[in-house]
């Protein structure tokens, strides 16, 4: 049943429970993201220390079980990465949500796939896929140095 | 017409959506559309297609007299003094840009007030706030009570005597709130002021009678009371029409053309430049032809029996929360349920095969003024039946199971 591979444990409980949600005192990027269709909304917040590496990073925000539950496992795993590397997961990520089966790269751990996986079964729910990619555009926009809202729109 | 075999009328419930039997509850969105009227769109442009108002050839003037056949039989519905108060455009919110426009253009300058109250779809808002913009004309908004509704006094409140036009719902598309448009209009006439309704919620559901509201605008949605998309009906009483400048220019609407100047047509071309929908006007005819053989009272209380059955069923579902409760309702009920988000429900409903809306609903002001980003959303239309709403409460328990709520 597709409805059972949307709504994964892991989903449920990220989504019910979500990690690294609020602001902290001294990130040194922010973006927000929007998306006009649902009024979903998400606020990301990232330090980079000096070797641009993700020293901290938290979101604010609400939205439906999969937008806060990819919004809270991808901010649990970019703690660490460096600037690069968290771009190249960005777009194998946005790849994987949009078409291919799997995610291309060697810089997750298999565990950490896994639960990124469990995002994927949006792919049967094209209106649900901007949910999903929402909090990984505004981070790639933070790290971009856009000041600008982005919207999925 | 008997309206429990309506469903019998709409082929779109022959077919199965995704394995289910469709249970549609999206009708203040969209409603579906009878066979009568996809057959007339069909043997207009199979049998009689010709352009409108052009040619003199004979599917021509056929095609003309068709045309305007819809306009005399929307005239009739909604009980309008004149035939030649009844402008199609492309829907409701072309109605109202309209209005905003050829009303702003004449009549407002910096300073002036409009307005609006709380509950506008924003189709009742963004026209208005291209003046804003431009003219550096003010807003205000009437203030919705705790029950997701507004008074005569509501409105009174915010009248100033520098308001110029008051724009407002006769149905809140998410509250339900059925507003004393009458008594809103008897006010505001005795201080000079106009009145546009967006009745494009009201319409589908209620009996209409212009000359008895008196207002002076009054915006439909054709696609939403059983017609076709791309068609929309501006109510306006004549002197307003004679008075406001066009609208839009092109084919079909001038007198004279020459180098140095213009001159525009008569009622009602002055207002439908170019070429209109022509295949949805003349089918059009056929939607009212079946609210008519419905009757608008059978279809009210139908309708009525439905909400109330509807309201009574999520009010004892536990973690249910209906938005709104007004003193009047039409047909939506709208609500939230704790800790799962309107679009999770939305698509686990979907999944059974319950069609509903999530989301703001188009009133973004609404729902930030309810501390809400989105809402759920079920809708009635005249093919619903108590099993309908059966099915969209047991699909909400199931919903509640996937989030072990
Ligand atoms: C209350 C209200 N006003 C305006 C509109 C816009 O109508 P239309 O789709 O005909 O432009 C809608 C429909 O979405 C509505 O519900």
């Amino acid at each position: 049943m597709n409805l059972k591979e949307l709504y994964q444990e892991i989903i449920l409980d990220h989504g019910k429970n979500p990690r690294n949600l609020g602001k902290f005192d001294n990130f040194n990027k922010d973006a927000k993201g929007h998306n006009p269709l649902c009024g979903d909304k998400v606020h990301l917040f990232l330090k980079l220390d000096e070797n641009k590496k993700v020293n901290d990073i938290s979101f604010e925000g609400e939205g439906c079980a999969i937008s806060m539950a990819s919004a809270s496992i991808m901010t649990d795993l970019m703690k660490g990465k460096s600037e690069k590397d968290a771009k190249e997961i960005i777009e194998k990520f946005l790849d994987m949500i949009k078409e291919k089966d799997d995610i291309d790269t060697k810089l997750l751990e298999e565990d950490e796939k896994t639960k990124l996986m469990s995002l994927g079964g949006v792919k049967n729910y094209p209106m649900r896929v901007k949910c999903a990619t929402l909090s990984w555009h505004a981070l790639s926009s933070a790290l971009e140095d856009f000041q600008k809202e982005v919207t999925t729109e | 017409m008997k309206i429990e075999n309506i469903k019998k009328e709409f082929p779109i419930f022959n077919n199965k959506v995704q394995n289910n039997d469709l249970v549609y509850l999206d009708s203040a969105n969209s409603s579906q559309k009878p066979l009568v009227v996809v057959d007339r769109i069909y043997d207009f442009y199979t049998k009689e297609f010709s352009n409108v108002g052009r040619s003199v050839h004979y599917l021509a003037v056929a095609a003309t007299n068709l045309y305007e056949n819809t306009r005399s039989a929307v005239q009739k519905y909604i009980n309008a003094k004149h035939k030649n108060e009844i402008v199609f455009t492309k829907g409701a919110t072309e109605a109202i840009n309209l209005v905003a426009n050829t009303f702003g253009q004449k009549y407002l300058k910096e300073g002036d007030e409009i307005l609006l109250t709380e509950l506008e779809h924003h189709s009742n808002y963004v026209p208005w706030h291209y003046l804003r913009k431009n003219k550096g004309i003010k807003i205000n908004f009437a203030e919705i009570d705790e029950h997701g509704d507004i008074s005569l006094e509501d409105i009174e409140k915010q009248i100033t005597n520098r308001t110029k036009i008051i724009a407002i719902t006769h149905l809140s598309n998410v509250t339900g709130a059925i507003l004393p448009i009458k008594e809103i209009t008897e006010l505001a006439h005795s201080k000079g002021i106009p009145v546009l309704v967006d009745g494009c919620q009201s319409a589908p559901h209620m009996k209409m009678n212009m000359q008895d509201l008196d207002c002076d605008f009054y915006a439909i949605s054709c696609h939403k009371m059983y017609g076709p998309t791309g068609l929309g009906v501006l109510y306006a009483k004549k002197k307003w029409l004679d008075d406001l400048p066009p609208y839009q220019g092109g084919g079909g609407m001038i007198n004279e053309v020459k180098k140095d100047d213009i001159s525009f047509g008569e009622l009602p071309n002055k207002f439908e430049a170019g070429t209109m929908a022509t295949a949805q006007v003349i089918a059009f005819n056929e939607s009212i032809n079946f609210l008519n053989k419905i009757g608008v009272e059978n279809l009210v209380k139908h309708e009525n029996d439905l909400l109330n059955y509807g309201e009574e069923l999520l009010r004892k579902n536990n973690s249910v929360k209906l938005i709104g409760n007004p003193r009047k309702k039409g047909a939506v009920l709208s609500f939230t349920i704790d800790g799962i988000h309107p679009h999770d429900i939305a698509t686990i409903l979907d999944e059974d095969g319950v069609a509903i809306r999530a989301g703001h609903h188009c009133c973004q002001i609404l729902h930030d003024k309810l501390g809400l980003t989105a809402s759920a959303r079920a809708s009635l239309g005249v093919y619903n039946s108590k099993d309908d709403l059966d099915k969209l409460n047991e699909s909400i328990n199931n919903c509640k199971k996937i989030f072990n709520k």
